[in-house]
């Protein structure tokens, strides 16, 4: 899951199906907990351990968005009471400012919402072309492109889904007379 | 210093489309912003609000369904660029159970105004119209497109508005007051806002002048919790200095900063902070204000909109006013445009700053044309 201009430091993906663990200060769905769980196991996967500030943007893309999450804020709404969680998580920035406190990640948050859904396992076309325009821009040296997708009510789409990939700028060939 | 690339091309602003408290069109906007009025606000009543600690807004009297608004606001500012067919547009919109039907029906309407579709929708909160307009400069900066159209949508409906009451970030008192003392929150407001962002040789080779130039953008994350901002600003001054470096603007070539400034008061303080370390003794000469504080916040659509306002403060001279003031908070410390100023030098570059949830900053640099 790569671009002509970047290279895979890391990638993963979550289990369909797996409920992901509970993520502090988040409630009503699993979309966070989801994105939580599949960026804690690629930066594991590419950096190890939490360390030093790193200039990585964090890059989330999700066609369907935290569904449970806007459902649970306008059923609230029509209702008696709003549960002030909901304010935190009621867009997809906050659980990505969850993933680069604990990470260090200074680089650019961005949120998108892809038309349609990636292939399970794997990040959409589109985010793989913004991280790129991210990293050439200049204001990260890696991006961590994140796809999640919450199953919709119906289930006929299936399980929640979520895979990650830690990018960086690909080498750049020295031009040899 | 920022290793921010340098643009390969220069990015120009060739069109604007406005929908605000105001009305259609940038001038009652900048007529507001510029007297600090504060006529925008009302008592909401598009829903109930009687279970609400506050009840006020910026609100549009009889808004169009939200598509619509933006495609008003993109087809305002296609005629104004005289825009030739097939741009691609990015589209800033909240992220709910709506949203890709809202961004389908643009969709839709763009291709009729001879776009070549949305090609992204950005729902990155309150920086997610700034990150689409740095993500244009820089398809634009790289020669990949020689123009891209903006565009970004809000409408105020209940379900945010409940949830921003719940977590206590709007006004208890019903006045968005920047960087006052006293201030307790923000306030809500519509907007629909549309942008051509366009190649300096592009726009010259159409024989376009245009309105301005963006010279400079820069993002940055704070790395610090899911919604509060970090303390010290160090993430603002960040986006700050790589809108600067990529400008090769210094912090005493700017005259005047649009501040993000929602009427938080850690995020405002945050944010002086971070103007402090950047610009250090010189920002008690430098003209800040928050323009929010007259056409309320517009969470996803609030950078263009305030890049809107920051274009029309370049070129009118008239330094958008800091309205809701009450008094100095000392540990704030910035020099508030606090009524209505024009300077004797005219502005010649400003600064239009944002700040969201999960610690995103962006920081768009402006230049008169």
């Amino acid at each position: 899951m790569s671009t002509p201009r970047t290279r895979t430091l890391a990638a993963a993906h979550w289990p369909p199906g797996e409920p992901p663990p509970p993520l502090p200060g988040f409630s009503a769905s699993t979309f966070n907990p989801l994105v939580a769980a599949v960026a804690e196991r690629c930066l594991a996967a590419g950096y190890g351990e939490p360390g030093e500030p790193r200039r990585t943007a964090l890059l989330l893309a999700s066609a369907g968005g935290d569904r449970a999450t806007a459902l649970a804020i306008d059923t609230a709404a029509a209702g008696h009471r709003m549960p002030p969680l909901l304010f935190f998580q009621s867009n997809p920035n906050a659980v990505l400012g969850h993933v680069a406190s604990r990470w260090q990640l200074t680089g650019p948050v961005v949120a998108i919402s892809p038309p349609e859904a990636a292939a399970p396992g794997e990040v959409p076309p589109d985010a793989l072309e913004l991280a790129e325009l991210l990293l050439a821009d200049g204001d990260a040296d890696h991006v961590l492109v994140i796809a999640a997708e919450q199953a919709a009510p119906s289930a006929e789409q299936g399980p929640d889904q979520a895979a990650a990939v830690l990018l960086a700028a690909a080498a750049v060939a020295t031009a040899t007379a | 210093m920022s290793s921010s690339a340098p643009p390969a091309g220069r990015p120009v602003f060739t069109g604007l489309g406005v929908l605000s408290a105001f009305g259609a069109g940038p001038a009652p906007l900048a007529a507001a912003t510029a007297a600090g009025s504060a006529a925008g606000f009302a008592e909401v009543t598009r829903f109930d609000v009687s279970r609400r600690g506050t009840r006020r807004a910026a609100l549009l009297a009889d808004p169009p369904p939200l598509a619509a608004a933006v495609l008003g606001a993109v087809a305002d500012a296609c005629e104004q660029s005289g825009l030739p067919g097939g741009a691609p547009l990015l589209l800033a919109l909240h992220s709910d159970l709506r949203t890709r039907e809202v961004a389908a029906e643009v969709a839709q309407g763009a291709a009729a105004l001879g776009l070549a579709g949305v090609d992204r929708v950005y729902t990155g909160a309150c920086v997610a119209a700034a990150t689409a307009v740095a993500d244009a400069a820089a398809l634009v900066g790289s020669g990949r497109h020689p123009r891209v159209v903006v565009a970004a949508g809000h409408l105020v409906e209940p379900g945010v508005f409940a949830a921003f009451d719940a977590g206590r970030a709007l006004a208890r008192d019903g006045r968005l007051r920047p960087f006052s003392s006293g201030r307790s929150g923000t306030l809500l407001g519509d907007a629909a806002v549309a942008v051509v962002v366009e190649a300096d040789t592009a726009a010259a080779a159409r024989g376009v002048r245009p309105l301005a130039r963006l010279a400079g953008w820069g993002r940055s994350g704070d790395a610090h919790h899911v919604c509060r901002p970090r303390p010290d600003g160090a993430g603002v001054a960040r986006a700050v200095r790589s809108a600067l470096a990529r400008a090769g603007v210094a912090p005493s070539g700017v005259d005047y900063v649009n501040a993000n400034g929602t009427g938080s008061p850690m995020s405002d303080l945050a944010e002086a902070r971070a103007l402090r370390e950047v610009f250090g003794e010189a920002l008690d000469g430098l003209p800040v204000s928050s323009s929010k504080s007259v056409h309320g916040h517009a969470l996803e659509a609030s950078a263009l909109l305030e890049l809107a306002v920051t274009i029309g403060a370049l070129d009118s001279g008239r330094l958008p006013v800091n309205a809701g003031w009450l008094g100095p908070d000392p540990e704030v410390g910035l020099d508030l445009v606090l009524a209505e100023r024009r300077p004797d030098v005219p502005p010649r570059c400003a600064l239009s700053l944002n700040s969201a949830f999960g610690g995103a900053n962006t920081a768009l640099l402006v230049a008169a044309a």
